[in-house]
């Protein structure tokens, strides 16, 4: 483990037991997140990537398990510990922010019961100095410290999704993971909680996972970058450098995906078909069906992450990586 | 003038709230909206979640009455409907592109079915053969080819893009003049949209129709259209051409969307950008401007009256006094 990583995951395995078949959403996934690293990931719906955030948090729901590999957090692999060993690690040392705010506040209790919930139940603290901390989070978060008493639904959506960052900051986490934080947030508002996490994250010093399929938002903001495709890793490295110069076939259709507000306006490609059912992914490597310059022997062999250059991985048999 | 197929002038619709402690309290959703509409043009309508951007398509489109002001097409003024011939003459020219492709198709109905259906209200084929013809050649125009393997199909059995194309097949139907796009690619996943996109745009040439396209994304808008008009609270700030409008935005809201979009080729910007609030309440909008109570720039007569829509040339409008 290197010296300055606050996570590694090593060849992580997960997914969900289905009535059609055993889906493995998360495939064989390596990756290192260095301390107060932005680190985001990037996929299209159904490619693993909120499996992953749930696996790391130890959070999957009851059908879906974690099948094999390692979760390596400050240098305890925490893929074995029971509930109670990881409790102490849950919103302590890792917090989560999750997509809908709508949804993962509880609409019948207060923003204050909730938050002093979350410290209680980790912290041993007098009830008074849990209310403290709540409303130095919310002020921190931009929201006025009296509108602690409020209740979700009296809060707009941005404000609620800045109540559930300062739930996911409360116990100072050295590793913040958001799952789509902003998805359902309006470009203004978005970009005022990005800002507000950037000043948050100088101030505290926290790593972060940021999970989205708006790439162009984080080409932006994180980083590095990680690309998945139907429950794997294609590419991973600097954000800029990844964006500069894409290795991998899919994530050059991606950078070719978004239309920009600035240059010249030419004919984008996108990317044809759709992503593969994971109960059943093509063989060799999952994104040939798709892929404009796939040759014979990509439906063959399952391309490894490769370095590329220096910092840089990528799984595909025409951009220099090995193959299986 | 006769270039222009669709205006409104000064349109306003406003919604009654319900319940006993709300009476007289209406929701302002689109107020004074004037815009018009090229033959052949596509326009962007660009604003947030409860900007009334959708409002002013459901209104448009003939599926809500609007409360005041005039729609004209061809010139000659509109809605509400007098009879049931007039409202299908002018739903063959006016259709509209529905947001979310999961809802917008019946679930207990087969392709065929769902887009036979315009083909029958309209009479538009006259046998039984003629009509096969017809679903066919509309399948496969939106790509979903051979189109005999999706006419006996389930919507729950398509991928969103492939519904999307069905939606956008089923608009198509009628030989429309005018689509009203409402957001068809937002609830889509990022590597297909361009190419759904991509379709409209092919269609709009090949068909000669005008498209409203109504988006929340501004670059998207830029890709789409030839002019561009951004609504904030149910009113139009500001309109013009699309390349003038988004390199010399002039409303300091339209500056703020522009500087609140992901930019990839800027890096991590440094300078925070002044937003502050949300959008507010249209039950009691605020007076005057209705962006002021956001604006960095807001003096005292934004909150006394409601700027009119001013001339900058080249066709470009902005609704602020201070410009």
């Amino acid at each position: 483990m290197h010296a300055d990583a606050i996570l590694e995951l090593r060849n992580l395995k997960a997914g969900y037991a289905t009535n059609a078949g055993f889906v493995r959403a998360v495939d064989d996934v390596s990756l290192t997140l260095h301390r107060g690293e932005f680190l985001g990931i990037a996929g299209e719906s159904g490619c693993g990537k909120s499996t992953l955030a749930y696996s790391i948090m130890r959070l999957l729901r009851d059908n879906a398990r974690i099948e094999s590999g390692s979760i390596i957090f400050d240098g305890t692999d925490i893929t074995s510990l029971d509930e109670k060993a990881m409790n102490e690690y849950r919103w302590t040392r890792m917090a989560m922010v999750f997509q809908s705010a709508m949804n993962a506040l509880n609409p019948v209790l207060s923003v204050e019961e909730q938050l002093v919930d979350a410290v209680l139940a980790h912290k041993q603290v007098t009830r008074a100095d849990a209310k403290k901390t709540a409303m130095e989070m919310l002020e921190l978060v931009d929201i006025n410290a009296e509108r602690i008493a409020s209740y979700p639904h009296q809060l707009s959506g941005g404000m609620r999704q800045r109540v559930m960052i300062a739930m996911a900051l409360l116990l100072k986490p050295d590793l913040l993971i958001m799952d789509e934080p902003t998805t359902a947030l309006d470009v203004v508002v978005q970009r005022s909680i990005l800002q507000k996490i950037e000043e948050l994250r100088h101030i505290f010093g926290f790593s972060v996972i940021f999970i989205t399929h708006d790439l162009s938002l984080l080409v932006e903001i994180s980083d590095s970058l990680a690309i998945m495709y139907a429950g794997k890793i294609c590419e991973y490295g600097p954000s800029r450098e990844v964006y500069a110069s894409p290795d991998h076939p899919y994530t050059k259709g991606l950078m070719n995906a978004f239309p920009t507000l600035t240059g010249p306006i030419s004919r984008m490609g996108g990317i044809e078909g759709q992503a593969p059912s994971l109960l059943s992914p093509p063989p060799g490597c999952r994104f040939a069906p798709r892929c404009n310059v796939a040759i014979d022997a990509c439906t063959k062999e399952v391309p490894l992450l490769q370095v590329t250059s220096p910092g840089r991985l990528c799984a595909c048999r025409l951009c220099g990586g090995n193959h299986e | 003038m006769n270039n222009v197929i669709l205006e409104l002038k000064h349109v306003s619709k406003h919604f009654a709230l319900s319940g006993l402690r709300n009476i007289s309290k209406v929701v302002h959703a689109m107020d004074d909206v004037s815009f018009f509409l090229n033959k052949g043009e596509s326009l962007a309508l660009v604003g947030e979640s409860g900007s009334g951007k959708t409002t002013t398509a459901s209104v448009i489109a003939g599926m809500y009455e609007k409360t005041s002001g005039e729609i004209y097409l061809d010139g000659q003024p509109v809605l509400p409907f007098k009879t049931r011939e007039a409202s299908l003459r002018y739903k063959k020219k006016v259709q509209m592109i529905f947001q979310d492709p999961f809802a917008s198709l019946n679930p207990t109905h087969t392709i065929r079915s769902i887009l036979e259906r315009p083909f029958l209200i309209h009479k538009l084929a006259g046998s039984t053969r003629e009509l096969e013809a017809m679903l066919c050649d509309s399948l496969e125009m939106v790509g979903l080819s051979p189109a005999k393997e999706y006419l006996h199909r389930f919507p729950h059995e398509l991928s969103g893009g492939q519904r999307q194309r069905v939606n956008i097949a089923r608009t198509f139907a009628v030989s429309p003049e005018i689509i009203l796009a409402d957001e068809p690619t937002s609830m889509l996943d990022v590597s297909i949209r361009i190419g759904i996109m991509n379709m409209m745009l092919d269609l709009k040439e090949k068909k000669h129709v005008s498209f409203l396209y109504i988006t929340h994304d501004l670059a998207g808008a830029r890709y789409m259209s030839t002019r561009i008009a951004v609504m904030y609270a149910g009113m139009i700030m500001e309109i013009g051409p699309t390349e003038e409008v988004i390199a010399n935005a002039v409303h300091p809201y339209v500056q703020l969307l522009k500087a609140s979009a992901p930019a990839p080729q800027e890096g991590v910007r440094k300078a925070a950008i002044p937003a502050k609030g949300e959008i507010p309440s249209l039950v009691h909008p605020p007076s005057g401007c209705r962006f002021h109570t956001r604006c960095p720039y807001a003096k005292k007569i934004c909150s006394e009256e409601v700027p009119a829509m001013r001339d900058i040339g080249n066709g470009h409008f902005v609704r602020c006094v201070l410009v």
